[in-house]
């Protein structure tokens, strides 16, 4: 047994913290690429401030996420819980007169109250989570249009923009504190509490978890709520942040913290939580996010860029999943079986037919007929 | 024989709609001794041991535990009164480590600040314990994944947690033997002697019949939902089983 472990080789031995590698190689890779191509600008205090109040904002859902990842469901609504709680509680302050102390605690429990629907939506009614907050998303971000039309509310009391951009003089701001404050809540959630070994038992064997007696619905409900709480709270730092809220804002909230939570190690097939590597994923992201801006690349890259970090990261981890690694011979040898032959040709046309199609509109083109 | 079974299961009859899984069986266990339950695919073995562990409710028939008239409308039922069953996929949550698979559904926590947590020390020092007093077992690591864990091992931890319940009286295991290789396999039957000196009754499910003749006191057959004998191991042999089981010498 013992020389079988002496004998394990490197990477065996590093697989089971790759969680907590591989996002931090990538923030390293970032590091070093930026020391080389921008390290005056991007290595100022007042950016690495920018980074973090960034990051911030994407702390508490990235927590929460992790929890509702971890139990095999997912939510897509959480960029309109935020916009629908911070508009509300705009309203409250602008038009009634509430107190923003008063507020701010009445818009976390609306998104609790928004969540606490998702999850009854996904476990009464049996619809599959991907559906149920995609189709609540759109209700969401509705009753935000419905209540807003195409108003901005702007100019708040100034306790709700130090939650969104207060700074401790000489420290870090307030959100990154509230930020990394809810990060190690989820952690002594995720460890120390029924609600996070329920989470995940329930993500690793459903089955298994219903016979030992625990409670699978009632511990969805709860994910979900505290998504919706943390969705809320994020969009309160927001409003706080920019002192302003629209129907319209927060659109990328959704894959932007399943990114991170995905990028951070916690499996999309559930049962394997890492609160650490979702905090790792969330600063990832938000320095990538920065550096773009840092090289002057246009805003709508960053998009881009989300995308192909969730389906790389993604793509990886099931790599490392598949224990049996043998016969398959490298990269490239899936386009030698016949199979892959095929799927070669058919892509081969595909991408031949599009050729011809634009040759044949350029060979017959007219005069430019601008539009605007 | 020792003097009265600990289970006893009088013509029990089960019926989902019209077709009869069980009709008319009886059934001792004792205190002590390991009862097999062999027979064909369909014979009505696990629907026999899911009505003794509540899991369904007999359409006929009475279950006495010791001696008493019992009734379980669920399993968590069966298991406070000290029946409960090592499922063949052992039920375990394979990214949690052996500690929290034990005490799934039922943790031990302490107060902080008059916050109730889980207290993970004192669940792995008991797992340990456990391991060890009750299965003469103990794992490499007790912080790995339990995915990472050998088959026997797998099961020694869904066993414990069976047995952690101080007033198990009864421990059904299905299939334990199924998907274990022959190294695994010896040590599961171990285990069940183990168990068995302890003086509880197990009763177990299996296909392998020697690893029935090599553990078991009685063996009990089924047959078409019916009990068509119960055989001391000690007295019998595979032959004879196995001819029970498929009907020859009725047919001769």
């Amino acid at each position: 047994m013992a020389t079988a472990m002496a004998n394990k080789s490197l990477s065996e031995r590093l697989e089971p913290y790759v969680a907590i590698i591989g996002p931090m190689v990538m923030i390293l890779a970032i590091l070093l690429f930026m020391a080389l191509a921008e390290p005056a600008r991007y290595f100022r205090v007042t950016n690495l401030n920018l980074i973090l109040l960034d990051a911030a904002l994407y702390m508490p859902m990235a927590m929460a996420m992790t929890f509702v990842i971890t139990q095999r469901g997912i939510d897509l609504s959480i960029g309109s819980i935020a916009a629908l709680s911070g508009i509300i509680m705009a309203f409250l302050i602008k038009q009634y007169g509430f107190s923003v102390y008063v507020a701010v605690p009445i818009a976390i429990m609306l998104g609790a109250t928004m969540g606490l629907i998702n999850g009854l939506i996904i476990t009464r009614f049996n619809v599959p989570d991907l559906i149920g907050t995609l189709a609540m998303d759109l209700v969401y971000r509705g009753f935000a249009l419905v209540l807003a039309k195409g108003l901005v509310l702007a100019r708040f009391p100034e306790f709700l923009t130090e939650i969104g951009r207060g700074q401790i003089p000489g420290f870090i701001p307030i959100p990154v504190i509230i930020g990394i404050a809810t990060m190690i809540a989820g952690y002594i959630l995720l460890t120390r509490t029924y609600f996070g070994r329920y989470t995940i038992a329930i993500g690793s064997n459903p089955e298994a978890a219903e016979l030992t007696g625990i409670s699978v619905n009632r511990h969805k409900v709860y994910a979900y709520v505290l998504m919706g709480a943390c969705a809320a709270l994020a969009g309160v730092m927001l409003t706080g942040k920019l002192n302003a809220i629209q129907a319209t804002s927060a659109p990328y909230f959704n894959l932007h913290v399943i990114a991170a939570v995905v990028v951070g190690g916690t499996s999309l097939f559930g049962g394997r939580a890492s609160m650490l590597g979702s905090f790792a994923g969330v600063l990832l992201l938000s320095m990538m996010i920065n550096a773009l801006v840092t090289l002057r690349i246009e805003f709508f890259w960053q998009s881009v860029a989300s995308g192909v970090v969730i389906v790389s990261s993604v793509a990886l981890y099931t790599w490392m999943q598949k224990k049996d690694r043998d016969g398959a011979g490298g990269m490239f040898a899936g386009l030698m079986t016949p199979d892959g032959q095929k799927m070669l040709r058919f892509s081969a046309a595909l991408i031949g037919v599009l050729i011809a199609l634009l040759a044949i509109g350029a060979l017959f083109a007219g005069d430019p007929n601008p539009s605007g | 024989m020792p003097n009265t079974p600990l289970v006893q299961m009088r013509g029990i009859t089960k019926r989902f709609g019209g077709v009869t899984a069980l009709s008319n069986v009886d059934l001792d266990a004792y205190a002590g001794e390991v009862l097999a339950i062999v027979g064909d695919n369909g014979a009505g073995k696990s629907t026999l041991i899911k009505v003794l562990t509540g899991v369904y409710q007999p359409t006929e028939g009475e279950i006495f535990l010791a001696g008493e008239k019992v009734d379980f409308s669920s399993h968590a039922d069966a298991i406070e009164l000290g029946i409960d069953a090592v499922y063949q996929t052992l039920a375990l949550a394979d990214h949690l480590d052996p500690a929290a698979n034990m005490f799934l559904g039922n943790e031990l926590t302490r107060k902080v600040l008059g916050i109730t947590m889980l207290d993970n020390k004192r669940m792995r020092t008991e797992t340990e314990r456990v391991l060890m007093e009750r299965l003469g077992v103990r794992l490499k690591s007790l912080d790995a994944p339990t995915e990472s864990l050998s088959g026997g091992q797998r099961q020694a931890v869904a066993i414990a947690r069976a047995v952690y319940h101080e007033g198990l009286r009864v421990l059904v295991m299905d299939e334990p033997t199924a998907a274990l290789g022959p190294q695994e396999t010896a040590r599961t039957l171990k285990l069940i002697k183990t168990l068995k000196a302890q003086g509880l009754a197990v009763i177990l499910i299996s296909h392998s019949l020697d690893d029935v003749f090599e553990v078991s006191d009685r063996i009990h057959v089924q047959r078409r939902g019916q009990c068509v004998g119960v055989v001391q191991a000690s007295e019998s042999n595979t032959q004879e089983v196995l001819g029970l089981i498929v009907g020859a010498e009725e047919a001769a």
